[in-house]
């Protein structure tokens, strides 16, 4: 099938397009499934322009890195930058669904600690790390369950909601454990019993795996597929025949059971958990989710995109390091970004418009 | 939505509301008033507005923001940059306290402009942008002090600012707060501005074909939130007597908090600076009363979430409900013809 037959309308301007930088594609081809296949390559980098940029960046720093400091690049260092950005990515994978459906979630950072310290708990009660690892994932799937019901069930705002759960989960956790740190896990947790080496491997074959699933259902699934209808326009989803309300209260949930997974991934690096742990990792997921190009208010956005801008905003603070500038300066550079990303957003739409 | 009986019912339903909220103070003040050790006396009543008066202030502005269907998470951030600006300044720049102030209050409206440019003229959602605004101020915050500089020694004629007071009882920050809420009242409840903020939020579209400067008037309330955040950190400064980079961390949401607590709607248009008044009391109060009480100070936390959920869930039940009976009564009137 050719794009003419398909949408005879669209030819003439893409036309103009290819000779003429200032593309004003239609909405239809972007988010269309199958819109993207029948573009060539070219014009794909042109539509995907916003993800390919935060690809840029990334490459462009790795390359300054490359040249500058070159000690950048062991095997040990590229090991750390990932095992830190698997947390962020499993979270800001979750968050990017309810961002697309046209929500928010702040509460990601104290589920994270919720799941957490059960897992911690729960390990130390000598449970197989499996199965406590299931009950943590259930843990993060019941908390998003709870957001979900009062948001799709009630109709509450998704922001004041979550806030609320924030501060309750982080203050109730406070309250329980008084601060204090899951100690003495057994050496069989540490890396799932698999040595540094093995379990290393294993955290980044287990988000490589989640993450491609992630993209792949979002992209074909029917399921995802409604994420992105509910988030750009709930009533015309509703008289499509989906029901965004319970679409809503699934992305919540699985936004939940993404921050469990994440949490069990990022435990077993270490010997204790820290009931603070997952403190602000929500902005940063919104941040990485909107740096790679996740639009906030809702409908838009390819998950995959996400990637780039989570290891932009990780590798941001080990890179100062290797350039020898004061690693203090990581969350002004990074703040720097996430305006950046936004402000280019909203200049190129606002030139779209004309 | 426009019908008179349904505007005039939620009128009445927001008089309601903060009737409400009025209870739940009284009702804490009863309880810890029993439960609590000198809870019920004048320097307590003036140590709750004293400790509540940073995030009192931001509340206030923030309520504004919240009018016109935005929110500004860059407040926190912005207090930590002012306070270690301040500091350095005083310290490191030489200049004189009052210079000092000026330039603090100065560098917080142009951080304020910095958000409202970028929602104005870029047309981005608030949202994002003091997302953006909240990393980068703490950021440049922590990059200033390299994150271990602690700036102290203010001398005493500044400190008093903030721990004295005046003929003996009031705190000094007091007239400061309430001024702002004075102001801030008159903006919102006296004022076109206050009227054109809510046109903006219930449609920014709509405010716009009525001839209201939507671009204008939004800058307006960033530009105060980030000025009057710059007052909050020289307050804050004065009171605990030393600027460090993580000043006012998560002040955002704890304003937030209390402008939802005090019946605005986050999604704008509604809201009134009286219940933001109260949202912050009750959570001072339900603060202060619990450690008086010798309760634990988590439980504060737990509490406020938990009000803030049962406040919102109940509003939406009673919405459903009143919604319902309209459509009974109106199914009634209708059946005859």
């Amino acid at each position: 099938m050719t794009k003419e037959n398909r949408n005879p309308k669209q030819k003439p301007q893409a036309e103009k397009s290819s000779s003429n930088l200032e593309l004003r594609h239609s909405s239809v081809i972007r988010h269309s499934p199958a819109g993207p296949k029948l573009l060539s390559k070219g014009r794909s980098f042109v539509i995907y322009f916003r993800e390919w940029s935060v690809a840029f960046a990334l490459f462009a720093l790795l390359l300054v890195l490359a040249v500058v400091a070159p000690g950048f690049f062991q095997k040990s260092q590229l090991l750390s930058i990932c095992s830190t950005a698997v947390p962020v990515l499993l979270v800001a994978c979750g968050i990017s669904l309810v961002i697309i459906s046209r929500q928010i979630d702040i509460s990601a950072g104290s589920q994270f600690a919720v799941c957490s310290v059960l897992l911690g708990l729960l390990v130390q009660a000598h449970w197989p790390t499996l199965l406590a690892g299931l009950m943590a994932i259930l843990a993060g799937a019941c908390c998003g369950a709870f957001n979900g019901a009062l948001i799709a069930g009630l109709r509450l705002p998704s922001i004041v909601v979550t806030l609320a759960t924030m501060a309750t989960w982080r203050e109730g956790l406070r309250w329980w454990r008084q601060g204090e740190f899951v100690r003495d896990l057994p050496e069989s947790f540490q890396w799932f019993g698999l040595g540094q080496a093995g379990g290393q491997a294993a955290v980044l074959v287990t988000t490589v795996v989640l993450f491609v699933l992630v993209v792949f259902g979002m992209k074909h699934f029917s399921a995802g597929r409604f994420v992105y209808a509910v988030g750009s326009d709930a009533e015309a989803a509703r008289l499509a025949g989906i029901r965004p309300a319970r679409v809503t209260f699934w992305v919540f949930v699985v936004a939940g059971a993404l921050t469990g997974v994440a949490a069990l991934l990022n435990a077993v690096r270490f010997a204790d958990v820290d009931p603070k742990t997952g403190t602000g990792i929500e902005l940063q997921a919104i941040a990485s989710a909107v740096v790679g190009g996740v639009a906030i208010s809702g409908g838009r956005g390819k998950l995959w995109g996400v990637l780039p801008g989570v290891l932009l905003l990780v590798c941001i603070a080990p890179a100062l390091v290797f350039l020898k500038l004061p690693p203090q300066w990581e969350k002004a550079l990074q703040g720097c970004i996430i305006l950046l990303a936004v402000a280019a957003d909203g200049w190129r739409s606002a030139r779209e418009k004309g | 939505m426009s019908t008179n009986p349904t505007a005039a019912s939620t009128s009445r339903a927001i008089l309601r509301f903060e009737t409400l909220l009025a209870l739940v103070l009284l009702l804490e003040i009863l309880i810890f008033s029993k439960t609590g050790v000198n809870f019920a006396s004048r320097e307590n009543l003036f140590e709750v507005l004293r400790l509540s008066t940073e995030i009192g202030v931001l509340a206030l502005v923030m309520t504004p923001i919240i009018l016109t269907g935005g929110i500004d998470l860059s407040v926190g951030s912005m207090l930590g940059l002012c306070a270690v600006l301040f500091g350095k300044m005083w310290r490191d720049g030489g200049l004189p306290i009052p210079l000092a102030l000026a330039g603090t209050v100065a560098v917080g409206a142009a951080g304020g402009g910095l958000n409202a440019l970028l929602i104005t003229r870029l047309g981005l959602p608030p949202l994002i942008v003091t997302l953006g605004s909240f990393s980068l101020f703490r950021g440049l915050a922590e990059g200033i002090t390299r994150g271990v500089d602690n700036f102290t020694n203010f001398p005493k004629s500044y400190l008093f600012f903030g721990q004295g007071y005046l003929f003996g009882f009031i705190p000094a920050q007091l007239p400061a707060f309430a001024l702002v809420a004075v102001g801030v009242w008159l903006l919102v409840h006296r004022t076109i501005f206050g009227r054109s903020f809510r046109a903006i939020g219930f449609s920014p579209e709509g405010a716009s074909y009525a001839g209201i400067p939507v671009a204008k008037r939004l800058a307006l309330v960033y530009v105060i939130a980030g000025a009057i955040a710059a007052l909050a950190a020289l307050i804050y400064v004065a009171r605990v007597g030393q600027a460090k980079a993580d000043a006012g961390t998560g002040y955002e949401l704890l304003a937030i908090t209390a402008v939802v607590l005090g019946g605005a709607s986050i999604f704008g248009g509604t809201g009134t600076v009286h219940g933001t008044l109260l949202g912050v009391l009750v959570v001072a109060v339900l603060k202060i009363g619990l450690t008086l009480s010798d309760q634990p100070s988590e439980l504060a936390g737990i509490l406020t979430g938990g009000l803030l959920l049962a406040v919102l869930a109940s509003e939406a039940l009673l919405k459903k409900l009143s919604a319902r009976r309209a459509r009974a009564s109106q199914a009634s009137v209708s059946a005859p013809t």
